[in-house]
């Protein structure tokens, strides 16, 4: 069976971007546009891995990581974190909201693949 | 866009600069002399405030038809992709399925069809083995009617010798002479019985020849159809897949092609990040062009100067991306970093 990831960013084309590697590579994909209309999206389904943008309007991505490993179907779902953002406290934040990983935009589908297929568990 | 800015700041400098040159120049010309302080600042301040929010409304709506156009292209490449995927997809099982299901389901078809035509022509070529045995047996009874025939033959005869030596005896050989005359009667009526039993054995035999013969045509000629068209379905299915190969060899390649095409827009839409990049490069200035408004009537109303160092240091506090800070230091453009993974 598929895995389910959730891509959350304000960005369309990241998200086209994402989605299609993801696709490619057998994954299920969903997506949300910030922070605010992803928690919408955690519904309870299963979902394997999120990959989050940081800067977003209306609710920030550390911020729904944070709010999202309050939930406890989610609470040990693994979370990258994919940004322009290269700050050392940004990265702190994010480890401290529950983030496994940290990636910067503009990223290769192979690395990012690399990264997911870490991180999905088996 | 740091152009544009570096174009803010040197226009905000030059009107410092172009206060001060107005004062020089009044004694010269017939020059209306310098405006008061006062007018002066205010005048900054007008202009600062007429020109911030058109400079950030044009940087926003680059932003917006940049988004719009990069949206709009993501979402077609994505669509491609898409459909090629489900191409790819549907192909591959078209493919599987003429390979290993329709075609081997075809196979095993007629398969059973030839079959049951050579079983159907043995069951005939059993039933022409069973008329041979007939024959035999038929040949075997014509033998046995003779022999009955010969033996009838040789009563006959031993009757005739008996009765004749009844003859002879006279009266004490009379009853014996009738005995004698019955067995002749009984051999001659062998005789004519055997007789017929041959003609019927020769008219089976004959009509078992008969129908042996039209039988063994029958399968001689059926047996060399069933060969034909096992020859023949043999060769349409040769024929079939060949045509399925070259099918197969045709959709490999329009598949390797169908690969290719999709990595190229892959990598096409990976180029496309740039936008939200862009995006956030053209946010950072725009709000800074309303920082400039914003400090330039703070200078106007003369409780802080208009200091360039407070708008950078603004601006820099903005940057979200390590290329932002090198452009902002070294003032030339700045290359896009790489990618980079930290695992927590």
């Amino acid at each position: 069976m598929a895995k389910t990831i959730l891509i959350v960013d304000d960005s369309a084309s990241v998200r086209q971007v994402v989605s299609i590697a993801l696709k490619g590579a057998g994954y299920e994909v969903i997506t949300g546009t910030d922070g605010k209309d992803a928690l919408t999206k955690l519904n309870g389904q299963r979902i394997h891995l999120i990959i989050s943008d940081v800067n977003m309007p209306n609710m920030d991505g550390i911020t729904f990581v944070a709010e999202a490993k309050k939930l406890p179907a989610y609470k040990f779902t693994p979370v990258i974190m994919l940004t322009t953002e290269s700050q050392e406290d940004k990265k702190r934040q994010a480890q401290a909201a529950g983030a496994k990983a940290w990636v910067t935009k503009p990223f290769q589908p192979e690395q990012m693949l690399g990264a997911v297929a870490k991180l999905v568990q088996p | 866009m740091a152009e544009t800015l570096v174009a803010v700041i040197a226009l905000a400098a030059g009107f410092g600069a172009g206060y001060v040159a107005r004062g020089r120049r009044a004694g010269g010309r017939t020059d209306p002399g310098p405006l008061p302080p006062d007018r002066y600042a205010e005048s900054v301040t007008e202009f600062a405030g007429a020109v911030a929010p058109v400079w950030s409304a044009q940087i926003d709506s680059s932003r917006t038809q940049m988004e719009t156009a990069v949206g709009q292209l993501t979402d077609t490449f994505g669509g491609i992709v898409e459909h090629l995927d489900s191409v790819l997809t549907s192909s591959s099982e078209a493919l599987h399925d003429g390979q290993g299901g329709t075609f081997d389901r075809s196979r095993q078809r007629l398969g059973d069809v030839v079959d049951t035509l050579d079983q159907a022509l043995t069951a005939k070529r059993a039933s022409l083995g069973e008329l041979h045995s007939l024959l035999s047996l038929n040949e075997e009874l014509r033998q046995m009617s003779e022999e009955v025939t010969r033996i009838a033959a040789q009563t006959n005869l031993l009757a005739l010798n008996a009765a004749i030596e009844a003859q002879r005896a006279g009266t004490v050989g009379a009853s014996f002479g009738v005995v004698a005359l019955e067995v002749r009667q009984l051999a001659d009526r062998s005789q004519n019985t055997s007789a017929r039993m041959v003609e019927n054995v020769d008219r089976v035999a004959q009509a078992i020849t008969s129908v042996l013969a039209t039988a063994e045509a029958s399968a001689e000629r059926e047996g060399t159809a069933v060969a034909h068209a096992n020859g023949e379905v043999q060769a349409v299915l040769d024929d079939l897949m060949a045509m399925l190969s070259r099918m197969q060899d045709s959709s490999q390649q329009l598949e390797q092609a169908a690969v290719g095409i999709r990595g190229e827009i892959g990598e096409s839409l990976v180029s496309l990040q740039f936008q939200d990049r862009v995006n956030q490069m053209l946010e950072h200035l725009r709000d800074n062009i309303i920082r400039f408004a914003d400090l330039a009537a703070d200078a106007a109303t003369g409780t802080a100067a208009l200091d360039a160092r407070v708008l950078l240091d603004d601006l820099a506090t903005k940057y979200t991306m390590a290329d932002e800070h090198r452009a902002h230091t070294s003032g030339t453009a700045a290359k896009v970093s790489e990618s980079e993974i930290t695992f927590f």
